[in-house]
């Protein structure tokens, strides 16, 4: 088994992209609309976890 | 009115045989997507879901049991353990793939191996939505 090393931003981003592919292919049928849910669901998850991760910076000091 | 018209079911009371069939097919494919994920979205022909699905769940499995995330078992000790384990069985089969990569046990004293847990039970609750997902569509109530 191969050991996985991921900081906390490259493991949001593999979470974010792996789901939101999975999102964009579930929920839509034509291509052109799986892609822009997918990236706007990327986008989502990215903006909403980074968002987080400062609202609770000022709690870590 | 005699007794035996009393007993008499009306025929708009029974499912029609064909709607029973069909839910029927829609509790097969569910079964085998949750067991096999994307197997069921396969049944339906559906190739491109069934990919992303089986691909989707195989990935954050693998991410997870690669960051030594916690595998829950079913002796668990609290409710938090319980939910743990019913997302954990939602991967189906892939529960045992994780449980097999798993050589050296969790290991949850370090940030990496909690993000693993996460990404576990994430697969586990994803591949859930996509079994309903696959049951619907068989069902006919989605496309």
């Amino acid at each position: 088994m191969i050991a996985v090393k991921l900081s906390h931003f490259q493991a949001l981003v593999v979470f974010a992209l792996v789901i939101s592919i999975a999102f964009g292919f579930l929920g839509r049928r034509r291509p052109i609309d799986r892609v822009k849910y997918a990236l706007w669901t990327l986008l989502l998850f990215l903006l909403i976890g980074v968002g987080i991760g400062w609202a609770m910076y000022p709690f870590s000091h | 009115m005699s007794g035996s018209e009393g007993a008499r079911v009306s025929p708009a009371e029974e499912p029609p045989p064909q709607e029973t069939r069909r839910e029927a097919i829609a509790f097969v494919v569910a079964a085998a997507s949750w067991l096999v994920p994307g197997l069921g979205h396969a049944l339906l022909k559906m190739w491109g879901r069934a990919v992303i699905c089986f691909l989707t769940v195989g990935v954050l499995v693998w991410v997870g049991a690669g960051m030594r995330g916690n595998l829950f078992n079913s002796r668990g000790n609290d409710a938090f353990d319980s939910l743990g384990y019913l997302a954990d069985l939602g991967t189906g089969g892939f529960y045992w793939v994780a449980k097999s990569l798993e050589k050296n046990g969790p290991d949850v004293s370090r940030a990496d191996g909690d993000y693993g847990t996460r990404f576990l039970a994430t697969a586990g609750v994803f591949n859930l939505l996509a079994a309903l997902h696959a049951y619907e569509v068989a069902r006919g109530r989605k496309v």
